[in-house]
């Protein structure tokens, strides 16, 4: 009885902390799209002192280091739990875990010390920049804080694949390839999509590791697919600002707009994350 | 094994007693002083601290950094007792300040325009005002369009409302929110500036005087009248070196008495070796 009410009650202060919280961003933001409309979403200038609050080269910024984040960890997670569960033998199986489990428990201001300390030496020499600080460092940071996620939810996906899948693909005399690209991604593929968007979700709010190698610049890349200029996303702005934004002035609110922006962005992806698995559990 | 259950179960009584005290805890902590702001004045306030804790024991000081907008902010949101501020604070900043606070000047200090070693090893000696400006405007990009290599140049612009910002943007480029369309980066605080243009070969940034070293050199000014100074204390105390500001604490008019004890050291000779110690001039 009393666990029963506990776990009720646990249930109902979950969804009431989801709701509270969205409730006050909303409501804190409300004001500045009152004032301003819909149109910063689109404008490029961020100035506060002026009162201009485009978010574009936040969203832009966002945008590619998520997406060199995902093109380089996508693989590269996918291929580590395709050898982790179907190729080496399960008493590796312990290690590999303990290897992803440690890579994802690294907190990720120690990512960011170790972008400051590595990665951004080495992209300066390398490709001849100024500083190292660009799109392509967050993205590269991130690759590595997303592919923990990537690798273990991938490992479930094919682990759940059913073992007679596999003895009839053998039965077939499918060789090793057509077994994997025919019979066990495909399956696995719901498991492996809720994974690459619920690490799209994780990159996008990761902050502090960004903040310390992006730049933190408001511009937008020029042209648009220059990597290697400094940038800024969503997540670096409210971190650097924050702290200096008085409490209900329009950069204030212009900020909370930001936070907002980018929960629903992060929902949205969860709730894709989760629907297809219910269409499976259905059919 | 009864006995383990036992023990077990004190455990458990144990943690629960000091969750639940937990609040108690800090309230029986005798008096504590919070201090939040620029990064320049925070070595003092961390120093001064120090010693003032020596006699006093019963007072806990905590110092962060964050910046002179942020320790500005947090003072008016009651969350410190003690703003720090390299710059003064603006005029949307004091209305919200009004009549509750007051500003206590502590130090002067220079800002620096530092640079690379780099760059002073390549022929770069000083710069004028103008030419600094068109550096962060984005008219001047490579260091040989001013005497050195042939490098692009890495400006490092600050946070908007940093106080180091605020000074060295009224001074060189005319307003202290102006724009920087030149830069290449944005920074925070003091130390972070200063590693980045440690790590760079041709890097120019803005720094208060205290904080050069060795790789982070500090270029002398070359002004409209001919002279160059250097961001030394002397060229601060006689007034030739123009990019220089007031370190200050905002603090409430009406505060405890621990606080007002504290508050009363600051402003006593007592304060002067922290702040000579930390390279900045006191005020006499």
């Amino acid at each position: 009885m009393l666990l029963r009410s506990w776990i009720t009650f646990s249930v109902i202060f979950s969804l009431a902390l989801v709701l509270i919280f969205v409730g006050f961003l909303v409501s804190a933001s409300l004001p500045f799209f009152l004032d301003y409309g819909l149109s910063p979403i689109v404008s490029s200038e961020w100035y506060p002192y002026e009162d201009l609050y485009g978010f574009l080269p936040a969203l832009v910024g966002s945008a590619w280091a998520i997406v060199i984040a995902l093109a380089i960890a996508l693989p590269c997670g996918l291929a580590a739990a395709i050898v982790s569960v179907e190729i080496l033998p399960q008493r590796y199986h312990g290690l590999i875990n303990l290897c992803i489990d440690i890579l994802a428990g690294i907190p990720s201001v120690v990512y960011g010390l170790l972008g400051i300390a590595l990665l951004l030496p080495w992209l300066k020499n390398n490709l001849d920049l100024l500083s190292g600080h660009s799109l392509l460092a967050a993205g590269l940071l991130l690759a590595v804080m997303i592919l923990p996620t990537i690798t273990r939810l991938s490992q479930d996906a094919l682990r759940d694949v059913d073992n007679s899948y596999r003895e009839a693909a053998s039965s077939l005399g499918l060789d090793w390839s057509q077994r994997l690209f025919s019979v066990l991604l495909p399956q696995a593929w719901p498991g492996i999509r809720s994974a690459s968007l619920l690490a799209t979700g994780r990159g996008l709010g990761e902050t502090i590791a960004v903040m310390l190698v992006v730049g933190s610049i408001d511009r937008i890349p020029e042209p648009w697919y220059n990597l290697l200029a400094p940038a800024q996303t969503i997540t670096s702005r409210i971190g650097r600002e924050m702290g200096e934004a008085s409490v209900g002035s329009s950069q204030w609110s212009a900020l909370m707009a930001c936070g907002l922006v980018l929960t629903l962005c992060v929902m949205l992806l969860s709730i894709l994350a989760h629907a297809p698995r219910k269409r499976l559990a259905r059919g | 094994m009864v006995f383990g259950c036992r023990l077990y179960r004190m455990l458990n009584r144990i943690i629960l007693a000091c969750i639940l005290l937990l609040p108690f805890q800090f309230s029986l902590a005798e008096s504590t002083i919070s201090i939040a702001g620029s990064s320049t004045v925070l070595p003092v306030m961390s120093d001064a601290a120090q010693t003032y804790k020596n006699d006093n024991p019963s007072t806990n000081i905590t110092v962060s950094g964050g910046g002179s907008g942020t320790g500005i902010n947090a003072v008016i949101n009651g969350i410190v007792d003690i703003g720090m501020t390299s710059r003064q604070p603006t005029e949307a900043e004091w209305v919200k300040l009004s009549e509750k606070f007051e500003l206590i000047d502590i130090a002067r200090d220079a800002v620096a325009i530092a640079v690379s070693k780099a760059v002073i090893k390549s022929g770069v000696s000083s710069l004028s005002l103008e030419q600094i400006a068109d550096i962060y405007r984005g008219k001047i990009k490579n260091w040989k369009d001013v005497g050195g290599f042939d490098e692009e140049i890495l400006v490092i612009d600050k946070e908007p409302s940093r106080g180091t910002r605020h000074v060295f943007a009224e001074v060189v480029l005319g307003d202290a929110k102006a724009r920087a369309p030149g830069a290449s980066l944005i920074s925070g605080s003091n130390n972070e500036e200063r590693s980045i243009i440690t790590r760079s070969n041709q890097a120019i940034g803005m720094l208060s005087h205290a904080w050069l070293n060795d790789d982070v050199r500090g270029i002398t000014l070359k002004l409209d009248n001919g002279d160059t100074v250097s961001a030394s204390p002397e060229h601060v105390l006689d007034g030739s070196y123009p990019i220089q500001r007031s370190l200050s604490l905002i603090v409430a008019k009406n505060r405890s008495e621990a606080l007002q004890s504290f508050i009363a050291f600051l402003q006593s000779p007592a304060l002067v070796p922290s702040i000579e110690k930390n390279g900045y001039l006191p005020l006499n």
